[in-house]
């Protein structure tokens, strides 16, 4: 036992004291953690869809990549496919959007037989070089937007589309 | 494009690229034909939605035209064209898996696409199916682009 005698006052007002902290804070503490909650929420940007294709297998040469993800829209909920493509430019794994920029239509790899190596919008006869660039001259007015990707066990994920970072 | 207000406004500002609409007919069968039609709409109406995500930019897909054993096809098929006509469109494709309409004669050019039962398929072949089919009508649907 200590030597120093609490006297009654003392005792009740550190109780007291205590009590009132702990209701203070308890009313406070929400009220912070509202006020701070924008700063602490985190990014969105961690979705990323696995696809089934083995990053291995890539070649130089764009391949089309599928994955399924759900949406919903309204009570109408459905499983949408999106699609990339997909190529390997040295060891980076580059997957391009495949919505052409003029209108949305979806562009195919050596869609043209007049040019083998660009995309080809049929919509339009739009043309994108290998990397995305929009060829001048063809309707669309914007390079492909990009993937970010991510390997993982040499599967591919696909992320969210930003705009074109090759060009 | 789809049937919606937003796509709508686009198609208002890009009349010129967007000159085509797509019609879906479908068939509504009654009694023992009922399930065989449904099997036929989902087709369908898969394959249009698939024709539409590719060709966004060009096709204006219209909501499904429903018809009955009881309508006059020809009556139907008149005041269809008459109406569409009003439209800005320079091409209007019908897609359907009733080969009445161009075997009779009453769309002459209706495109007319074998149903397949895709119902029991899992989602890889069913994708796959309908890939192939649309690879099939984007010639049909080119050749009538550059020949009109």
């Amino acid at each position: 036992m200590s030597n120093t005698r609490v006297s009654r006052r003392q005792f009740l007002n550190y109780t007291l004291m205590g009590v009132g902290g702990f209701m203070a804070s308890g009313m406070l503490m929400p009220m912070i953690r509202f006020a701070v909650d924008p700063v602490l929420e985190g990014g969105a940007a961690g979705d990323f869809i696995p696809t089934s294709q083995k990053v291995s297998e890539l070649t130089e040469e764009p391949v089309r990549v599928d994955f399924t993800y759900d949406q919903v829209d309204g009570w109408y909920e459905s499983e949408v496919t999106g699609t990339a493509w997909v190529y390997k430019d040295g060891d980076k794994v580059i997957a391009l959007s495949p919505v052409c920029k003029h209108l949305g239509c979806t562009v195919n790899w050596a869609g043209d037989s007049a040019h083998p190596n660009q995309f080809f919008c049929p919509c339009h006869a739009g043309r994108y070089e290998k990397n995305g660039q929009n060829v001048a001259g063809t309707p669309p007015i914007g390079p492909l937007d990009e993937f970010d990707v991510k390997v993982e066990d040499d599967l591919l994920y696909l992320g969210a589309t930003k705009p074109n970072t090759l060009i | 494009m789809n049937w919606t207000a937003n796509d709508l406004d686009l198609y208002m500002q890009q009349q010129e690229y967007i000159d085509t609409a797509l019609i879906p007919l479908v068939h509504i069968g009654s009694g023992g034909a009922m399930k065989q039609s449904a099997s036929s709409a989902e087709f369908l109406l898969n394959l249009c939605a698939f024709i539409e995500r590719q060709f966004k930019g060009r096709v204006v897909l219209f909501p499904p035209f429903s018809y009955t054993d009881g309508n006059d096809k020809s009556r139907l098929a008149s005041e269809w064209a008459d109406s569409v006509s009003d439209m800005p469109f320079k091409h209007v494709f019908y897609l359907t898996t009733d080969p009445s309409w161009s075997r009779e004669g009453i769309i002459a050019d209706a495109i007319w696409i074998p149903s397949i039962p895709i119902e029991s398929m899992d989602k890889k072949l069913k994708q796959s199916v309908l890939e192939d089919q649309v690879r099939q009508i984007i010639p049909v649907l080119t050749a009538k682009w550059t020949t009109e």
